[in-house]
């Protein structure tokens, strides 16, 4: 029989050859490439300046490695490296990789601590994955990070489901604020409403219908307030953003408290859900006469797009967040009833410990811890954990809490009070490794 | 004969061949079988391993979860009915619109352009480009494009003129049934046309002469005859655009409103049975919430095994009794 195939051309061998050659030297590259010391000359003006401030780094860094660790979506994290000289050199911790995952809220801070403990200790790496903080708590619970990470703590159910034995513990790393944010097209951005809870209740309750409710109006006599009906917007996926806004909600009114309770995941009675902070703040700039609850760190590093309300505090006054006062409600709700690390802190909650404080006037009601969670006692029959592993951790952790906390200032974070850091201190402290403290002291 | 045949060939057709015994064709068998049999162990492990993780909700709330219209994670109530109703109904709107596009650009495509191979080959592949597009991207695009566009020309004046219809009863604000089903109807338009045109394809000239003989207008042939006797093949299509519309996950979940309602306006936010899943199985933080989604995994399962043992039923009584069969 005669056979019709065609012999395969030399061209076609050639093309192949090129192209395996191609991907393989590509591949090699990727591999195998380690970047020698560059110089990065260019400075940008954001977080990471004030990060390199506060630790001593050499002049350069290498940009692939910050890159590695940087790779979030936020805007304000950049490759800029001071060009101080190294005033101290400290021994560096034998390598490891650490895996955290945990809440939406706090990624962008986390991104650029991550990035800022890597100058300190270059041979640790840590990775974050962003996935919610019920997530992080059912992961560290199941032993497959090294920490979790978490907007609320732990309920009571949550802590009976750790494994037997075990001690997990809280260590608040960062607060944050939660805002109301609105589009209306006649109110002009530098209005702003004023909320009570009991009004945000009511909204969101679908109770006040109309932009012109007599209690809305009430609350904001020189705004001239449409008729038009109010869009509420909320988060569709599980959020700590609207654990602190419920919890301040049930606080407030009587009929939320009992008919839908506060959690990271509610039975919204109105409105409409978005996936994502950014899926909030875009359905609100798409929707007039819309209004949500949104994280203060998105308005911080996005001033101008969305316009927020005032919410009236305790002391009768209507407060517009921002870091001051949100760093004034921390201290006050931190300044006592804080349980030890190792206890149980399901019903710690600052929105409840300054809800009923008459007497500062300025601070911002509806703020919330973020808490860190790590197991008391680590060892190797505990997903496989490293003494290197443990180590890393223990001080990524240290420095977070004392070196790191000037890096949220311009992305929207508040650093932590002095007792609360005290707190942390001892907490870390009593970590352990096979039995023996981590941290020597 | 066998001798003479034997000469001649050196072959006899009255020699029994015995087959070898362990030849290429056992081994090829063999593959095939398994790969079969493994396709359908793998359906019956998913099967099993959703009903486990269900269990716990399957025990707790019993048939009522399917009739349930409450899903509180606070108080540990979970019922499933909004997320059918609005499976069902965006699927249902989805096939309404999309089913006369993608057949009409199958009938386009095999009688009107049959000459021009080019143009239809080029106007066939746009059509299918329209498959290859990831379907984050469509929601993405329906977020922030098409819903502005549908609330501000399409639902705002149907609500202002027939607002009494109970169809258009709620307030539009661009995220709700409608939307969704409009992207859904674009991402089936594909795989019908696709699949639509292979089957017009495949009806013989034959069908079409006779019509022609008759004294049939070119829309009559295809009207009275092509289309009756591509009938199971198209309906096959249909289920097809279906399960996918079914399925669909992320593009429904940007343009739905994520709201858990039943209602009968198309204009008012919606949740369907896997949007649920993607927006709240990473913070559903304790086991029964675990396992009440699950559950609704395990509905949708079924939904989708459901749909198609029964177009598989249809078509098998359409072509038992169509008068069409070769």
């Amino acid at each position: 029989m005669q056979t019709s195939r065609k012999a395969v051309s030399g061209t076609t061998i050639a093309l192949v050859v090129v192209i395996v050659i191609v991907i393989a030297g590509f591949g090699a590259y990727v591999a195998f490439y380690t970047p020698g010391p560059t110089t990065v000359t260019s400075v940008s003006t954001s977080v990471s300046t004030s990060v390199a401030t506060s630790v001593a780094t050499s002049v350069s860094t290498s940009v692939a490695t910050s890159v590695s660790t940087a790779t979030s979506v936020s805007t304000s994290v950049s490759t800029s490296v001071s060009t101080s000289v190294t005033t101290a050199t400290s021994t560096y911790l034998a390598a490891a990789t650490i895996n955290g995952a945990g809440g939406t809220l706090v990624f962008p801070l986390m991104s650029s601590w991550i990035f800022g403990f890597t100058q300190v200790q270059p041979n640790i790496e840590v990775n974050y994955s962003p996935v919610g903080s019920g997530a992080g708590i059912a992961q560290i619970t199941a032993g497959t990070v090294n920490f979790g990470e978490s907007d609320a703590p732990l309920k009571t159910s949550q802590y009976a489901a750790l494994p037997n034995g075990s001690t997990l513990l809280t260590i608040p790393v960062s607060a944050s604020g939660v805002v109301p944010a609105y589009n209306i097209p006649g109110i002009s951005s530098t209005t702003h409403l004023n909320f009570t809870g009991n009004v945000l209740a009511g909204i969101f309750l679908g109770d006040i219908t109309a932009w012109n409710a007599p209690a809305i109006a009430a609350l904001n006599p020189g705004a001239t307030l449409p008729s038009n009906p109010i869009v509420v917007v909320h988060r569709s996926d599980g959020s700590g953003t609207m654990y602190a806004f419920t919890q301040y909600l049930s606080d407030s009114n009587a009929t939320w408290r009992t008919k839908v309770g506060f959690s990271t995941s509610v039975d919204w009675p109105t409105g409409i859900g978005c996936k994502g902070n950014a899926g909030v703040a875009g359905c609100i700039a798409n929707t007039q006469y819309s209004i949500g609850p949104l994280e203060i760190a998105y308005q911080i590093q996005n001033p101008g797009a969305i316009n927020y309300g005032a919410v009236q505090n305790h002391a009768g006054h209507f407060v517009l967040a921002n870091l001051t006062n949100i760093n004034l409600a921390v201290q006050a709700g931190a300044s006592s009833g804080l349980p030890a690390g190792n206890a149980q802190w399901s019903s710690f909650s600052i929105i409840n410990n300054i809800f009923n404080d008459s007497m500062d006037t300025q601070v911002y009601p509806v703020t919330t811890f973020t808490y860190a969670l790590v197991y008391q006692s680590l060892s190797a029959s505990y997903a496989g954990t490293s003494n290197a592993q443990a180590v890393g951790l223990v001080n990524f952790l240290w420095w977070v809490v004392n070196s790191g906390q000037n890096a949220g200032k311009n992305i929207g974070y508040p650093s932590l009070p002095a007792n609360v850091v005290t707190l942390d201190d001892t907490t870390l402290n009593s970590i352990t490794y096979n039995g023996t403290p981590i941290l020597g002291s | 004969m066998a001798e003479r045949f034997k000469l001649e060939t050196g072959l006899t057709t009255a020699r029994k061949v015995r087959p070898r015994r362990f030849g290429g064709d056992q081994i090829l068998k063999g593959l095939v079988g398994a790969a079969a049999i493994f396709v359908v162990l793998l359906l019956i492990a998913l099967g099993v391993e959703l009903t486990e993780g269900a269990s716990l909700s399957l025990t707790t709330f019993g048939p009522g979860f399917l009739i349930g219209t409450t899903w509180d994670p606070v108080h540990e109530i979970f019922g499933a009915l909004p997320y059918i109703y609005g499976t069902l109904l965006t699927s249902a709107l989805a096939l309404l619109i999309g089913l006369p596009i993608g057949l009409g650009v199958a009938i386009f495509l095999t009688e009107k352009v049959r000459g021009s191979k080019l143009f239809g080959y080029a106007l066939g592949t746009l059509v299918e480009l329209l498959a290859a597009v990831p379907s984050v991207i469509y929601g993405l695009w329906g977020l922030f494009f098409l819903s502005p566009v549908l609330k501000t020309y399409v639902e705002t004046p149907l609500h202002a003129y027939l607002g009494f219809v109970p169809l258009f009863a709620s307030v539009p604000f661009g995220l709700d049934f409608f939307t969704a089903g409009i992207i859904l109807a674009i991402m089936i338009i594909p795989t019908v046309s696709a699949v639509s045109r292979d089957i017009l394809n495949a009806v013989p000239n034959s069908q079409r002469e006779a019509m022609y003989s008759l004294g049939a207008t070119h829309w009559e042939v295809i009207r009275r005859s092509v289309l009756p006797y591509a009938r199971s093949g198209i309906f096959g299509a249909t289920i097809l655009g279906l399960g996918r519309a079914v399925g669909e996950t992320m593009a429904v979940t940007f343009v739905i409103g994520n709201t858990p309602r039943i209602t009968a306006s198309l204009f008012s936010g919606g949740y369907t049975l896997s949007a649920v899943i993607a927006n709240e199985f990473a913070e559903a933080s304790y086991p029964l919430y675990v396992s009440a989604l699950i559950e609704i995994g395990l509905i949708l399962f079924g939904l989708a095994l459901i749909i198609n043992l029964f177009a598989r039923l249809l078509i098998w009584r359409m072509t038992r009794t169509t008068r069409f069969r070769v």
